[in-house]
């Protein structure tokens, strides 16, 4: 027993500290509990209670049909590896369009043909979502390419502008510079 | 350094891995262990999970069956996927895509093909599995820091199994003779507690840490964009591989009973308990369930239109590397081999909280003590001075 440890007064603080320190990581219950909003928010999300996405683009006609759109995260790309950057966009088919519709693809730019229509969508014509690639050298002016075939091999397409589509994209590319 | 002082390091060391973060290593054995169960305790609380047979001969409806019962119930419901729980007391859980755009899990008779119910918003095994696994912390881009979190806590984990077996001089003899005294106060009873419940739960801990280690070694792989799996990515399907119909409705598809039939000629004794049914028009109809190793899937890949494989994944096309790591996250979470398993998993879950809360109490107990003695010398030495020593530090001093 070191006479410096008891002679020496010790101070409020450092008696509070070795009474707690062990008790100091109740505080890391913190993490989850500020997290979860987050993550009831997000459950939400995927389950579809809160709509198709956080930002409902609006109906957008395409040919005879039509599909409500959305963008699933209200934010800009995200890097995917080797994949380069996605952008996740959510759609609803119209009721009509149910039967009929045999896939849906989003693009940016001019699909040349039906077979580079862009990335294909996942789901039911009720939800369903794709992740679509935004090169970096896309165009804040860009317009975004809603390309429909039929089951019977017809094929429908509608464009928006990005800025309508994906404010937070547009955002992100003027913010990195379109690059050449 | 003498014998007498390594042993006193050990001790140290022993006692510093899970001191200063006793809590969070508690929290996460316990709603660990309540993962374990997850499943369970929502059967128990919600009768509609339940698949009541309506008679002692009632057979087991095909998925056909089912899905048609499903469309007759509720024509606009579009089904994504249908799985077979392990145990028989659990009714199928078919993932439906309603015309409102929601998509929630149904619970399904397997029986009678009857709707039972939608399995409540508040989804309780995700809970405690995201709890557990990640702390709640997003998963924004790559892996959640949440899951390095708990994952890391691994190594502490393996290391105090380590040391609390070096620092416990000939624990095996404790298998012989179990120790626990009931009747000397709290620090020999906790103190006896943690000897004989860690040493029967050698394995388990083992077990629970290593694979855990491998869960942080997964998020860095994946991090890092490196791939050890040699399953070939399933191309879409061409074009041509889609019939077209004329009159502009979806072509038939394959029944479902049939392509589980496809697929047990490609798979001897392949049991089919999970079907994702196609993603959209150009994606396979794919069918997983166990083979003779229960703690990895096999899975068949068939065009839906004709029926066609047009992949499989069979235990034999693992490399050995993966029949490890693939088998890891089963034995962490003991869901292979049904019910028993999961409750001898729950019961050493249960064990291991009480390690760490027996080893605060031990630490605890041994600082009330060591303070009180040390108050007392200090009474003695310079009666009136004696400050309360609370930041002493007595697991040093009384080894």
């Amino acid at each position: 027993m070191s006479k410096s440890t008891t002679v020496v007064q010790p101070s409020r603080l450092s008696v509070i500290w070795h009474k707690w320190r062990f008790h100091i990581n109740v505080l890391l219950l913190l993490i989850p509990l500020g997290f979860m909003p987050r993550y009831f928010a997000d459950q939400a999300l995927f389950r579809g209670d809160s709509g198709l996405g956080e930002r409902e683009i609006g109906e957008v006609q395409v040919g005879p049909w039509s599909l409500r759109l959305a963008e699933f995260r209200n934010e800009p790309p995200l890097p995917d590896g080797a994949a380069g950057y996605l952008k996740g966009f959510s759609a609803a088919l119209c009721d009509a369009c149910v039967e009929q519709v045999k896939a849906t693809y989003l693009r940016i730019g001019k699909p040349r043909s039906l077979r580079a229509a862009g990335s294909i969508f996942f789901g039911t014509p009720y939800s369903m979502g794709t992740q679509m690639p935004v090169p970096d050298k896309t165009r804040a002016d860009a317009e975004l390419w809603i390309t429909m075939e039929g089951w019977d091999g017809s094929m429908h397409q509608a464009s928006i502008p990005l800025s309508q589509a994906s404010p937070a994209t547009v955002a992100w590319l003027n913010k990195q510079g379109a690059k050449p | 350094m003498s014998k007498k002082s390594r042993s006193k390091l050990w001790f140290l060391v022993h006692s510093w891995l899970a001191l200063p973060i006793w809590f969070f290593v508690l929290i996460v054995c316990v709603t660990g262990t309540l993962a374990v169960v997850s499943q369970e305790i929502v059967w128990l609380v919600n009768p509609q999970m339940r698949a009541t047979q309506p008679s002692d001969d009632a057979p087991l409806l095909g998925y056909d069956q089912i899905i048609s019962a499903i469309k007759t119930a509720e024509p606009q419901l579009l089904v994504e996927r249908i799985s077979r729980p392990d145990e028989s007391h659990f009714a199928l859980e078919v993932n439906v895509s309603q015309p409102d755009g929601r998509s929630v899990t149904v619970y399904v008779n397997p029986y009678t093909g009857v709707i039972q119910g939608t399995a409540p918003d508040f989804n309780f095994r995700a809970f405690t599995r995201a709890l557990h696994g990640w702390w709640l912390v997003p998963f924004t881009n790559g892996y959640s820091w949440g899951w390095y979190l708990v994952s890391f806590l691994a190594l502490p984990m393996l290391a105090s199994l380590v040391t609390g077996l070096v620092v416990y001089k000939r624990f095996w003899k404790g298998f012989f003779s179990p120790t626990l005294r009931l009747r000397h106060g709290a620090r020999i009873f906790w103190g006896d507690f943690h000897r004989l419940s860690g040493i029967w739960s050698i394995w388990f801990i083992a077990v629970i840490s290593v694979t855990a280690v491998w869960f942080l070694i997964e998020a860095i792989l994946s991090d890092n964009h490196i791939s050890i799996s040699s399953e070939p990515v399933i191309a879409a399907m061409s074009r041509e591989g889609v019939p077209l119909s004329a009159d502009g409705s979806p072509p038939p598809r394959v029944s479902l009973d049939h392509a589980i039939e496809i697929a047990q000629q490609r798979i001897p004794g392949f049991e089919a308990s999970t079907i994702n049914l196609p993603g959209n028009a150009y994606s396979h109809l794919d069918i997983r369930g166990r083979g003779w190793y229960p703690l990895m899937f096999q899975s068949a890949t068939l065009n839906p239109y004709s029926g066609e494989v047009a992949a499989s994944r069979l235990l034999s096309d693992r490399t050995s590397l993966e029949f490890v790591t693939e088998s890891m996250r089963p034995l962490h979470t003991g869901d292979f081999g049904g019910l028993w398993i999961k409750l001898i998993w729950f019961f050493f879950g249960l064990v291991l909280s009480m390690m760490v809360l027996s080893g605060l109490l031990i630490w605890t107990k041994r600082t009330a003590l060591a303070t009180a003695n040390a108050l007392k010398r200090e009474h003695k030495k310079q009666r009136g001075q004696a400050q309360p020593a609370l930041h002493r530090e007595p697991s040093e001093v009384h080894l």
